[in-house]
């Protein structure tokens, strides 16, 4: 188990409690890391005061509104029945807009997350659309990444997220699509635990070295079909950027209003994200996604640093009766043995650059420089038709 | 005594599918992690049937329904390619509670004679899969909807109960699917006919049909698209009634 670079000594960050589980992490003199400093640096740029939040948003549902004129849906949003997804619903809703709700099925939803979408969406008046993945396939590229090592293990489904809505939206000619990634919930999450989720050729690649089947009906999201939305105007909008979002009263909201019920942690509505967060990433990689979480809440002034604390000093996993069974079902799921689980947690750690990616191409690495050059970024967008 | 709401599931190359009249399977899933979604919504019981296992000449998938018993904490039924006594032995020692046969009851009655012997009636049921021509006649089919017997359903099903099969499961193809109804006719005609329990299968889309099931003389209802779409685009979703709303409607 490696918790931390072993030639440093263990420290936690005195603003938040990001540490040294993170191997890429800086603190300054005063004990500050680099997470919690870079997040009041975005939260400068991106939190803008109330009532400059309350034009921008209103002149994103007019826009979007009259793009969306005349058509059935003027927007996509994705529901996976988790807080933020369920309250982008919400907020939709209020807001007037006509939303077509898209559902990615990787196999491992829990009962609760379906009910929850169940419940939303009826109460709300949403239409679904499910996007079911081929498990046998799915399941081969989920033991690929295990295989490969990565702490990066929710990478298939992340990718596939975003490509299905992509489709769904192309398809019924939907040119906004609203997310609920967020700043004031999720802007901390070092570089070193999850990399990568929108790397087709990352996945790609890992996929050829340890998948077993070719990758058929999978939903990916690559370089040329990006340039394709591109040109289609599909916009991705993380809508809770635009109000002043408070996850607690968000979930008191949804409990309230909808009878949505709340997990016990952030992304446990589904098993396998339950058990990767909850068992393998502590126990192989050395460290929790919840601190990452926390130290957000901190930062945005959601949580004390002293309830984080606590927090964090908690099992992941609320009973060992739970954490058993889910690694019971997750095994065989997988169709492994436990022995042949064991040997694959115990496979040498690997990181992101380990494998080819979009990343370290040199071709996309041009592309890339084209984008931050302010002057051809213009120009191909101009050549794309797009103001 | 409470009706007993059942979903059925349809497996084809251990995928999860659902038809429509029989035909058109719809890849909906993998079925292990449907199986661990209805033990949570504390199903009553749950009906698998595999439908490629006859058509296709296939034996009986025991691995799969060895990942299902040990997921499942309620009662299941599983019918598909099941030829032998020797297969019923192996299906209930994996667990299996109840055994459905179909294409090897209509070939052979005796041979459910035998295992209701063997096994005892309460374990075995016997499905009749129907299907009206133009006129309106019933007719029993085979081999998932393709091979047509002479058969009418109530002389089928009055067979069946002599026979010493515990259950019958009816099945409306020309319903199945459709999220229209049940065949009501269709259930009154046999219920009436016999006395061993009739579970009615095939169009359910709301709770109202169970009600009309019941009023007709089921025992027990079954359904698969209800439990397994939502919306108008059959978004797959896993739903299951909660108790209190079937006892408010079945009394």
């Amino acid at each position: 188990m490696v918790l931390y670079n072993s030639l440093e000594e263990y420290r936690v960050c005195k603003y938040c409690i990001m540490d040294t589980s993170d191997p890429e992490i800086i603190f300054d003199e005063e004990g500050r890391c680099s997470h919690c400093k870079r997040y009041f640096h975005i939260a400068q740029e991106r939190i803008l005061p109330d009532d400059e939040l309350k034009i921008r948003l209103g002149a994103l549902v007019e826009k979007i509104k009259n793009k969306g004129r005349g058509r059935k849906y003027d927007c996509l949003i994705g529901v996976s029945g988790g807080v933020d997804s369920t309250y982008v619903a919400y907020i939709v809703k209020k807001l007037g807009l006509r939303p077509l709700a898209v559902h990615l099925d990787n196999g491992w939803d829990s009962e609760l997350a379906v009910k929850n979408i169940e419940l939303t969406l009826k109460k709300l008046g949403i239409d679904l659309f499910t996007y079911v993945l081929n498990w046998e396939e799915f399941k081969d590229l989920q033991l690929s990444f295990l295989k490969a090592s990565t702490p990066d293990l929710e990478i298939p489904t992340d990718q596939a997220i975003i490509a299905s809505l992509f489709f769904v939206a192309s398809r019924n000619r939907i040119k906004y699509i609203l997310l609920g990634e967020n700043v004031v919930t999720e802007a901390i999450m070092p570089k070193r635990w999850s990399s990568g989720q929108s790397d087709w050729k990352y996945i790609k690649n890992v996929h050829k070295k340890f998948g077993k089947f070719k990758l058929k009906r999978y939903p990916y999201f690559s370089f040329f079909k990006r340039l394709y939305y591109f040109y289609l105007k599909c916009h991705v909008i993380n809508i809770l950027n635009y109000i002043p979002y408070d996850k607690n009263e968000a979930i008191d909201i949804l409990e309230k209003e909808i009878g949505w019920k709340n997990y016990t942690s952030k992304h446990y509505e589904s098993i396998y994200t339950r058990f990767v967060q909850g068992y393998i990433l502590p126990k192989k990689f050395g460290f929790d996604k919840r601190r990452a979480h926390l130290s957000t809440l901190i930062c945005s002034g959601q949580m004390s640093r002293e309830r984080a604390l606590e927090e964090i000093a908690k099992d992941p996993y609320s009973s060992g009766d739970l954490k058993r069974q889910d690694f019971n079902y997750v095994v065989k799921k997988l169709g492994l043995t436990e022995g042949e689980f064991e040997r694959l947690l115990s496979l040498p750690i690997k990181k992101f650059d380990d494998y080819p990616s979009y990343a370290s191409s040199s071709f996309y690495r041009i592309i890339r420089f084209l984008e931050l050059n302010k002057t051809i970024k213009a120009w191909v967008q101009m050549f794309l038709g797009r103001r | 005594m409470n009706t007993r709401v059942i979903p059925c599931l349809l497996i084809k190359n251990r995928s999860l599918v659902k038809t429509e009249k029989f035909k058109n399977a719809v890849y909906i899933g993998d079925p292990i992690n449907a199986v661990k979604i209805f033990n949570e919504k504390e199903v009553d019981e749950l009906v698998f049937l595999d439908i490629s296992a006859s058509i296709e000449k296939r034996g009986i998938d025991f691995g799969l329904i060895e990942d299902i018993a040990s997921e499942c904490f309620m009662p299941f039924s599983y019918g598909g390619g099941i030829k032998s006594i020797e297969d019923i032995k192996r299906l209930i020692n994996l667990g299996v509670e109840k055994i459905i046969l179909n294409s090897i009851a209509v070939a052979n009655i005796k041979f459910v004679e035998e295992a209701a012997q063997l096994f005892g009636s309460q374990s075995i049921i016997v499905s009749i899969d129907a299907k009206r021509d133009m006129f309106g006649r019933c007719c029993v089919y085979t081999h998932g909807g393709r091979v047509k017997t002479k058969l009418h359903p109530v002389g089928f099903a009055l067979e069946i109960e002599k026979s010493g099969a515990g259950e019958i499961l009816l099945t409306s193809i020309d319903m199945e699917g459709t999220l229209n109804g049940y065949d009501l006719e269709l259930i009154k005609e046999v219920s009436g006919a016999v006395t061993i329990p009739v579970i009615a299968n095939g169009g359910a889309g709301q709770l109202g049909h169970f009600q009309q099931a019941v009023q007709k003389g089921a025992s027990a209802v079954a359904a698969g698209s209800m439990f397994v779409f939502h919306g108008k685009y059959k978004a797959v979703l896993i739903s299951y009634p909660h108790i209190n709303e079937v006892r408010k409607l079945m009394g």
